[in-house]
């Protein structure tokens, strides 16, 4: 029995990266997100933490591009290499954990107002759509503000106002799959509503809402990158919207410093668009309706 | 926030210089001088600004009694033309210049200045901003038209420093004390805002700018030019690049780095003026109501002086200013800025960098280091407003964590900060304060009776940010308000300064310097105060505003225009940009359009 369960997971997993890998361009996508994800993993290795201490910079301030400081260096004499170093791990942390926080709110709500329709339908959807509808910086920036600026709450910040799309999503997912004759079957059966819950209709919206983090990653990193921009991030960890607010604020722009503000700013856009590339590709992999076609 | 509103009470003196005889108005074009300012005028009613930019117009509308002189900052006659004190020492009479009018062609009386200082001493709202100057004066009288007498309680030497604008009493008198909170004071219907200063507001713009007509019959003269603007900027690069395109001729409030990029630029000079702001570790000494009543959650350790005096020797001030400030400043050490030599203590004992003594003072006060080598945690709090004060708690967190001392930096906005300081709930912050040339307000803020207040059962913020309460400060204190020897009462300042100092309620980390640049190929004759490295403008008068004057050699320098390097820089990096996004949407199209294709098969 186990066996032929393990057998044809093998098999369905072997079916996905076949079809995934038939997608040139998520393959790239895929690739640039293993060199970041390494980088974010061994910063340390890569960079010198001593390098992010203020106290311990000896080059110049604003100084151009040489042979000990490639990218140059910040307003305080720090390298600013070192700082996209470290800076990727507080970028890809913030974006990873904000979807967490996003993708749970919004499969519990979505699976929720899917499962019990209704009342409880109307007012979590009414909520969700509420939600949906207050602009995501003006309620970011009143959030970060109130809460204060520390890595923490750019994570509750951002995870709590995003969680409204994917909320939509499993909803709709939860109404197709509620009326399929195995839940028929697992109700005819005695199930409770909290087996059919986990072991039903989780499971089957679960490529989708897989499909949907990766997406949603790349728009919680673009937000920590905007909110600590506007100065509002963590100023203690520096992330790529850091260094930008930084190098706006110091001058960097106007002094044609390209080394302060392109090497973020191309970090962004590339993990930005890696994680669009796979997301994109995955939910044709697990979206049967994207594949069949007409 | 308060501590903007000492930096903005500073300003308020108006001008004094005798001026130089009236030139004849240049023919058609008006010639307009235009300021590029950070922070908008938060209101042109003299009642209800705080920010500094503020009281800089007040002081081009309004006439003051006394002005600070551009040499030293010393005390000067100005609307007042001599004043002195009754041999009694009960009151003050102040000489008002004959012949003044009002822009609407009034006459300016002593009946004017009697209004408004009655109107404050009176008054409730209106004692937010001018409080401090009228708390020692029981009533004004006009005895004539030019004599104005201030009976007072005590002698005090502040009666040769009353920042008080002279209103007129035919315009305010239909403004009561309830509509005056919201009063605007803004030109109406075209009509210019009624002053007797050197200019008047003719058009307002929030967060644009501010237009101001020269007044051609000012008593000191007329000044040099027509029209006065000041333009709104959200930050320092762009005045910048106002200046460097010619947009702005002078622009204030610059960030040292920015500052730095506008030095070799034609036709512009840049100014690093000395200046009477410094900023500060403040330490929750203890903090308590006015009572004693202790409040808050500061740390424990703090209270202890040797703990206060081991961060103070931990903070490497020289490095602050390099780095901080790119140099534009000096290592701090009193509460007085060495910009007024003759109220500065410098320390016999100073707080130098020195890690050594630091852990020594920790170790021997009975916080030793523990196995992870610290020895125990303290917040610090900087303003999201100032990316300089960010800086600088940086480097703190550094340099206490050599001695073993785990800090938490956090950002909150000034407005949040000053609630915090109130309620006693912060370790450590990082502010500053302007100190005006009368030093009383600045060493009452050490004073036990403005720690924080109890009104119902809510807590309310006084001056004190230090919570520093000593009796023997206090008692000096009484002592120099009663003191109008200025030898005595300089002699009495200095040791309050070395008080504060040893006992270390901050860590005075620098004095900062005024960063501005000016487009100097065309304007010229400005007056420094103090002479001659002080501030060009925003100072303690209007001084250069009667004095700069356009440079009259035909032909604006053609530099101007030519691109600079910065700006082609950033053209280049916009366009880099653009071609990188325009490269991921391609891409994504793309992606999207063979996806289709594939679905298709």
């Amino acid at each position: 029995m186990t066996a032929i369960a393990w057998q044809r997971r093998r098999a369905t997993a072997a079916r996905f990266w076949a079809d995934f890998r038939s997608h040139r361009s998520a393959l790239v996508g895929l690739g640039i997100l293993l060199f970041f994800g390494l980088v974010a993993v061994f910063a340390s290795v890569l960079a010198d933490p001593a390098g992010l201490d203020v106290t311990k910079a000896t080059a110049p301030a604003h100084a151009a591009p040489s042979a000990g400081y490639w990218l140059g260096t910040d307003q305080n004499g720090r390298s600013v290499l070192t700082l996209l170093i470290h800076g990727t791990r507080v970028s890809l942390i913030v974006g990873l954990a904000a979807t967490a926080i996003a993708i749970v709110i919004g499969t519990v709500v979505g699976v929720m107002a899917g499962f019990y329709g209704g009342w409880a339908r109307s007012t979590l959807m009414g909520f969700t759509d509420w939600f949906l509808v207050i602009p995501f910086l003006p309620l970011a920036i009143v959030m970060a503000t109130v809460l204060g600026a520390s890595l923490l709450n750019i994570v509750i910040v951002i995870g709590v106002t995003s969680w409204p799309g994917t909320a939509r999503l499993v909803c709709a997912q939860t109404l197709s799959v509620r009326e399929r004759p195995y839940l028929e079957r697992a109700r005819a059966l005695g199930g409770g509503d909290w087996h059919q819950m986990t072991r039903h209709i989780l499971p089957n919206v679960m490529p989708l809402v897989l499909a949907h983090v990766v997406l949603t990653v790349s728009v919680a990193i673009l937000s920590e990158t905007t909110l600590s921009f506007l100065g509002l991030g963590d100023p203690t960890r520096p992330s790529w919207g850091y260094i930008l607010d930084n190098a706006y604020g110091t001058g960097a722009m106007s002094n044609g410093e390209w080394w302060f503000v392109l090497p973020p700013g191309l970090c962004v856009v590339l993990v930005v668009l890696a994680f669009t590339l796979v997301g994109r590709a995955l939910e044709v992999v697990l979206n049967p309706r994207l594949r069949e076609g007409p | 926030m308060h501590h903007f509103v000492i930096r903005a009470l500073t300003f308020a003196l108006a001008g004094g210089l005798l001026s130089t005889p009236l030139s004849p108005t240049p023919a058609a074009p008006k010639v307009t001088f235009t300021i590029g300012i950070q922070s908008d005028v938060d209101s042109t009613n003299p009642f209800t600004g705080i920010v500094v930019e503020a009281y800089e117009t007040y002081a081009l509308m309004y006439d003051y009694l006394t002005t600070s002189s551009a040499k030293d900052v010393s005390p000067q006659p100005s609307l007042a033309e001599s004043y002195s004190e009754a041999p009694d020492k009960k009151s003050w009479t102040y000489k008002i210049r004959a012949g003044v009018t009002w822009s609407d062609g009034q006459p300016l009386t002593a009946r004017d200045a009697a209004y408004t200082f009655n109107r404050i001493i009176d008054g409730d709202f209106e004692q937010t901003n001018y409080g401090n100057y009228v708390a020692n004066i029981d009533k004004a009288e006009a005895t004539d038209d030019n004599t104005l007498v201030l009976h007072v309680k005590q002698p005090t030497p502040i009666m040769e420093r009353l920042a008080v604008p002279i209103l007129p009493e035919h315009v305010w008198k239909d403004v009561d004390g309830k509509a005056v909170k919201s009063y605007e004071n803004e030109p109406q219907n075209g009509q210019p805002v009624v002053g007797s200063g050197p200019f008047q507001l003719v058009e307002r713009r929030k967060g644009q700018y501010l237009r101001f007509a020269a007044n051609k019959n000012y008593w000191q003269g007329a000044p040099k030019f027509d029209e006065l603007v000041f333009r709104v900027f959200t930050n320092a690069d762009a005045e910048a690049q106002a200046l460097i395109r010619g947009e702005i001729d002078f622009a204030y409030d610059l960030q040292s780095n920015v500052f730095n990029s506008l030095k070799d630029k034609p036709g512009v000079t840049t100014r690093s003026s000395e200046y009477s702001g410094f900023n500060e570790i403040a330490f929750n000494t203890g903090a308590a109501l006015a009572d004693g009543t202790a409040i808050g959650d500061g740390h424990e350790a703090l209270k202890n002086k040797q703990v206060r005096l081991a961060i103070s020797h931990a903070i490497d001030r020289k490095t602050l200013v390099d780095r901080v400030l790119n140099g534009h400043g000096s290592p701090g050490d009193t509460f007085i800025p060495p910009v007024y030599p003759l109220l500065h203590y410098t320390p016999t004992a100073p707080q130098n960098f020195d890690l050594a003594k630091a852990n020594q003072l920790l170790d021997a006060a009975g916080y030793p280091k523990k196995a992870d080598g610290t020895r125990f945690a303290l917040r610090l709090f900087a303003r999201q407003e100032s990316q300089d004060s960010q800086s600088t708690a940086e480097f703190v967190k550094s340099w206490l964590k050599e001695i073993g001392i785990d800090v938490t930096v956090k950002v909150m906005s000034e407005d949040t900060l000053t609630e915090v300081i109130g309620q006693g709930d912060y370790d450590m912050f990082e502010w500053g304060w302007v100190v005006e040339p009368d030093p009383d307000y600045q060493m009452s803020v050490f004073t036990c009776g403005k720690r924080s207040y109890k009104d119902g059962d809510a807590i309310y913020a006084d001056l004190s940010d230090s919570f520093y309460c000593n009796p023997a400060y206090d008692e000096l204190y009484e002592q120099q308000a009663g003191e109008t020897d200025q030898a005595k009462r300089a002699e009495l300042a200095k040791r309050m300064q070395q008080l504060v100092h040893d006992d270390a309620a901050y860590a005075i980390t620098y004095y900062y310097n005024d960063l501005v640049a000016y487009r100097s190929d065309r304007w010229t004759g400005f007056t420094p105060q103090p002479d001659p490295h002080g501030s060009l403008l925003f100072q303690y008068g209007v001084h250069s505003y009667l004095t700069m004057a356009p440079v009259t050699a035909t032909g604006a320098p053609a530099a101007a225009e030519s691109p600079s390097g910065g700006s082609l820089g950033l053209v280049v990096t916009v366009a880099v940009g653009v071609l990188i996004l325009g490269g991921a949407g391609f891409l994504a199209l793309r992606r999207r359009s063979s996806a289709s294709a594939d679905d298709r098969e």
